[in-house]
């Protein structure tokens, strides 16, 4: 059995919690260990960073450490967690003086130390690379059948983040879709971003980015999206009706998380399957 | 105290910069060997200075004992030297070159096997030849250094001239002078050019031994084309000089006819021998002498050698838009191409041989900033990308303009929006009068600290700020923001110790405006494109908060950080509803009821399943502005006092 520590990341146990009621019953399926990391706290969310990157850095080296100390790598079905530890470990290993420095703050005030063996896994570069897509086609229970657009978003799009799959034209989560016994659909804006750090405060600029990622995806014929971002997720789900209004451009299409997605393949919750199913049949594309 | 009246290097400097680190005054280490530097030279040239020109003015007694420390830590011992003693007899410590002890400049070029006896007649004696630029953006001097690097080919000993200060009398001891020069607003000198025009028209001196050519830079859609190239070719001959080549015009595009120019012109002027004739019919063996084996020839060393690759099969996509029928598509064809080809290469062939309408931006020199495009979904320079490093064998090549302008024709864009929001963000430099050192000759000049010109140069060392505009993913739905590539430009401005107070305070108030820093929705979109992107990512968050400290985190973004901290700091984890209710009020949140996200949430009309009281929750206790309602209370993390304590650490204004 494959075993791995379990980065929730910041909204998987608050305001994603479908996220929370799938990755479990799915790792189950495949054999994969999930251990819980109590201790382990919010990562900053880029946000703590632009008002001092050290206690990002510290927050995240943490988390890092804790895992570390029960000799396992990291996962997290959240793009922007995922790629915040792979920062905070590549900033590391590239200035030992400021890793130095960083544990030592980590040492003080929780008794672990952040040696850079553990590393950061995202839900989909594990499923692919570790597990394996055979083992995944064997497994499906109910084959998806429809045109699903990925959406990877640009956080964990970049060298060092997105394991073996290409930064710029990646694969791996169309690969996957085509394992599940869906059709990937490709489309350009795939990595781009649609602001979903900003919701709050950039609210324009975010709808507009988010439209265009889901018009996009909708032209090139896609039935359904799914996202590798928990943050991202919420916007392309919850505001697309507001993003559709504010831009004028057809964004109705039915979202799902990638943790959703393997899930229903794997047989868990038919329920929601079959809801989903009808939602593709209504809306269309 | 010794007094140096002459120095000099000789050949095979390794280039290890000592001689530059101890005496900076005198030295300077180029890619090739350890120059003296004009400034302290009676001849005003810069270059090795095996002609023994003496040191300017009293330099020699004020500088001698550094000037013989750099010469005794060189550590191949090229660095020699002349003392003057207490009377008018020179003290010849190392033996000088015989350039410097004959009164005419010895051979500089060893006898060439298998080359005639003519040839060999016209390799002894001097064999310098002077490359006089005048530049205004730095073109020209580019083309000088390219053709003193192709004149030793010709077994010429080239001297790189800056018009700017070069005394014109001086010409009249020359046999062999290049120009290359630009042509400036209409029709006018460059800046580095004017006073040394204006000189030679007051009193040029007779030129009677000099052959030269010129090579002009200009513009065809100026009025006064390649003017100050003609100016200086028809005044050089009306002083008397012979034209050995005729004046070269260069359009925008100046690299080809310089090529052309260079090519014929190099090896005419290697043709005039000791006494200044021009032995033209040596010139086919010239050219078979300068060209070599064709196998060592690449162009000159001043390009990096090209590491060959396999040919690729490859599908190349290129994006083509044509605006006057408004319609736009992809040119799709399968080719084979050398890897180490660039992506420019692929353009230029497939306008040469498939359609020659088809339009993009060609670069001057490897690296130009405007030849940027988007291949493969990375942002490049067309210029000095291979198709090597973006494809591989049966792959696909696929050419976009470059993001975030507007499109003018097929892969060339309107960078327009970009300059205006650039030039009213004033990023250039604006100083307060600081201390600073004299150089020799007397100038003034700021001095920095080494570790802080370092650092500087690092945190703004990326290709070009053009590419870093057309990273971000926020710049093409919001018109009115100034783009990551300004704000970069305006950051490094603020760092650098030389700005102004005022114009530092003037860019802070800039970057906090509404179209400043925080409009960037996503610095993840710059991350994802390598190390220029994280460089730009990482100043822009140092720029964020420099602005959240000067604010006291005012406005919706400091209010996102400073909840957004104080929620960790409470309990561990992020409490979205403390984030919601404070950074968009009571009435942002009534606008999420209205417009239909709380609703959709609460129907479960978008998110799948899960408990139905989850997306009630949403209509009975607002603020439920995001999918289901969070949880009104986060539980704490286990041990949570750590995470306080490192808050307490690191950043207590949480």
């Amino acid at each position: 059995m494959a075993k791995i520590a379990y980065y929730p990341g910041n909204v998987a146990r608050a305001g994603a919690s479908e996220i929370e009621d799938t990755i479990q019953p799915l790792c189950k399926a495949l054999n994969i260990q999930l251990v819980e990391i109590p201790r382990a706290s919010s990562d900053g969310g880029n946000v703590i960073k632009q008002a001092t990157p050290k206690l990002q850095d510290a927050l995240v080296a943490r988390n890092l450490a804790l895992a570390e100390a029960k000799g396992l790598d990291i996962m997290t079905t959240c793009a922007t967690s995922h790629a915040i530890m792979c920062n905070t470990s590549q900033d590391m290993a590239r200035d030992p003086v400021y890793a130095s420095t960083v544990n030592n703050l980590v040492a003080r005030t929780s008794k672990v130390e952040y040696t850079g063996e553990t590393q950061s896994w995202h839900l989909l570069h594990y499923l692919v690379e570790e597990i394996g897509l055979d083992k995944i086609r064997d497994a499906v229970k109910n084959p998806l059948k429809m045109n699903i657009a990925a959406y990877y978003g640009p956080d964990m799009q970049r060298e060092g983040a997105c394991a073996g799959d290409d930064p710029f034209m990646p694969t791996y989560m169309e690969q996957l879709i085509e394992a599940l016994g869906g059709t990937p659909v490709d489309y350009d804006s795939k990595c781009n971003s649609v602001g979903s750090t900003s919701m709050l405060t950039l609210e324009d600029s975010s709808l507009a980015m988010t439209a265009a990622v889901l018009s996009d995806a909708i032209q090139s014929g896609a039935e359904l999206v799914v996202s590798a971002c928990t943050m991202s997720h919420i916007n392309l789900d919850s505001y697309q009706s507001k993003a559709g209004r504010v831009s004028g451009k057809n964004t109705t299409v039915p979202v799902c998380h990638l943790s959703e997605m393997v899930a229903f393949a794997l047989g868990f919750y038919p329920d929601r399957l079959a809801q989903l199913r009808t939602r593709v049949r209504l809306i269309g594309s | 105290m010794a007094v140096v009246a002459k120095v000099w290097i000789d050949e095979d400097c390794i280039t290890c910069d000592a001689c530059q680190d101890i005496c900076p005054e005198v030295f300077e280490v180029t890619d090739d060997s350890s120059f003296i530097l004009a400034a302290v030279r009676t001849d005003g040239v810069f270059d090795r200075n095996v002609g023994g020109a003496p040191l300017v003015g009293n330099l020699g007694t004020e500088l001698g004992d550094i000037i013989i420390e750099a010469a005794e830590a060189c550590p191949v011992e090229v660095i020699k030297y002349e003392l003057v003693g207490d009377g008018a007899a020179e003290d010849v410590v190392e033996a000088a070159p015989a350039a410097v002890e004959a009164a005419a400049p010895a051979a500089a070029v060893a006898p060439a096997a298998g080359v005639s006896d003519a040839l060999n007649a016209v390799f002894a004696g001097d064999r310098s030849i002077n490359i006089l630029f005048g530049s205004q953006t730095g073109n020209a001097a580019g083309l000088a250094e390219k053709t003193a690097k192709l004149a030793a080919n010709y077994g010429l000993e080239p001297n790189i001239v800056d018009m700017d200060g070069f005394d014109p009398a001086k010409l009249a001891s020359m046999k062999r002078v290049m120009i290359i020069t630009s042509t400036w607003g209409e029709g006018e000198m460059p800046d580095n050019a004017d006073a040394m025009w204006n000189a030679i028209n007051a009193n040029g001196p007779a030129l009677g031994g000099v052959h030269y050519s010129v090579c002009a830079i200009g513009d065809t859609s100026y009025d006064e084309y390649c003017k100050a190239g003609h100016d200086w070719n028809n005044k050089l001959a009306a002083l008397g000089g012979s034209e050995a080549f005729p004046i070269q015009e260069c359009d925008v595009d100046f690299e080809p006819p310089w090529k052309i120019w260079v090519e014929q012109a190099l090896p005419l002027l290697a043709c005039v021998d000791e006494s200044g004739t021009l032995q033209v019919e040596l010139l086919e063996e010239m050219k078979a002498y300068g060209a070599g084996d064709d196998d060592d020839v690449v162009e000159g060393d001043f390009a990096p050698g090209i590491i060959e690759q396999d040919t690729l099969t490859i599908t190349l996509e290129v994006f083509r838009y044509a605006p006057e029928a408004a319609e736009s598509g992809w040119d799709t064809l399968t080719c084979a191409v050398p890897g180490h080809a660039t992506v420019q290469d692929l353009l230029m062939t497939m306008q040469r041989e498939v359609d020659g309408s088809l339009a993009f931006r060609r670069g001057a020199v490897a690296g130009t900033p405007t030849t940027g495009v988007r291949v493969n979904g990375r942002i490049v320079l067309a210029d000095c990308t291979q198709v090597g490093d973006l494809a591989v064998d049966g792959g696909r090549v696929r050419i976009e303009p470059l993001p975030g302008h507007p499109v003018v024709r097929d892969l060339i864009v309107d960078t327009s929006r970009y300059e205006s929001h650039r030039s009213r963000a004033e990023p250039w430099m604006r100083t307060d009068p600081r201390e600073g050192e004299r150089l020799p000759s007397g100038m003034a000049m700021g001095t920095m600290e080494s570790a802080t010109a370092t650092a500087l140069h690092q945190a703004g060392d990326v290709l070009s700020f053009q590419l870093i505009q057309a990273m971000s993913d926020t710049l093409p739905h919001d018109p009115h923001y100034e783009g990551p590539g300004v704000h970069f430009q305006q950051w490094l401005r603020v760092l650098d110790p030389r700005t102004s107070e005022k114009q530092r305070r003037s860019i802070m108030t800039s970057l906090q405006e509404k179209d400043g820093v925080w409009s960037e929705a996503d610095h993840a979109s710059l991350m994802r494109y390598g190390e220029d992107g994280r460089l730009a990512a990482r100043s822009l968050n140092e720029a964020r908060g420099a602005l959240l400290n000067q604010s006291r985190y005012a406005g919706k973004s400091g209010r996102l950080v400073k909840w957004y901290g104080r929620s960790v700091k409470w309990s561990g984890n992020v409490n979205e509803t403390t984030l919601y209710r404070q950074v968009l009020g009571p009435l942002g949140l009534v606008s999420n009821v209205f417009s239909g996200v709380s609703a959709r949430m609460a129907l479960a009309f978008t998110r799948n399943g899960g408990p139905p009281i989850r997306g009630l929750q949403a209509l009975l206790v607002p603020p439920a502005g995001l999918g289901r309602i969070p949880k009104m209370f986060n539980g704490r993390v286990e041990n949570y006092h750590e995470v306080v304590s490192l808050f307490n650490e690191i950043d207590q204004r949480f």
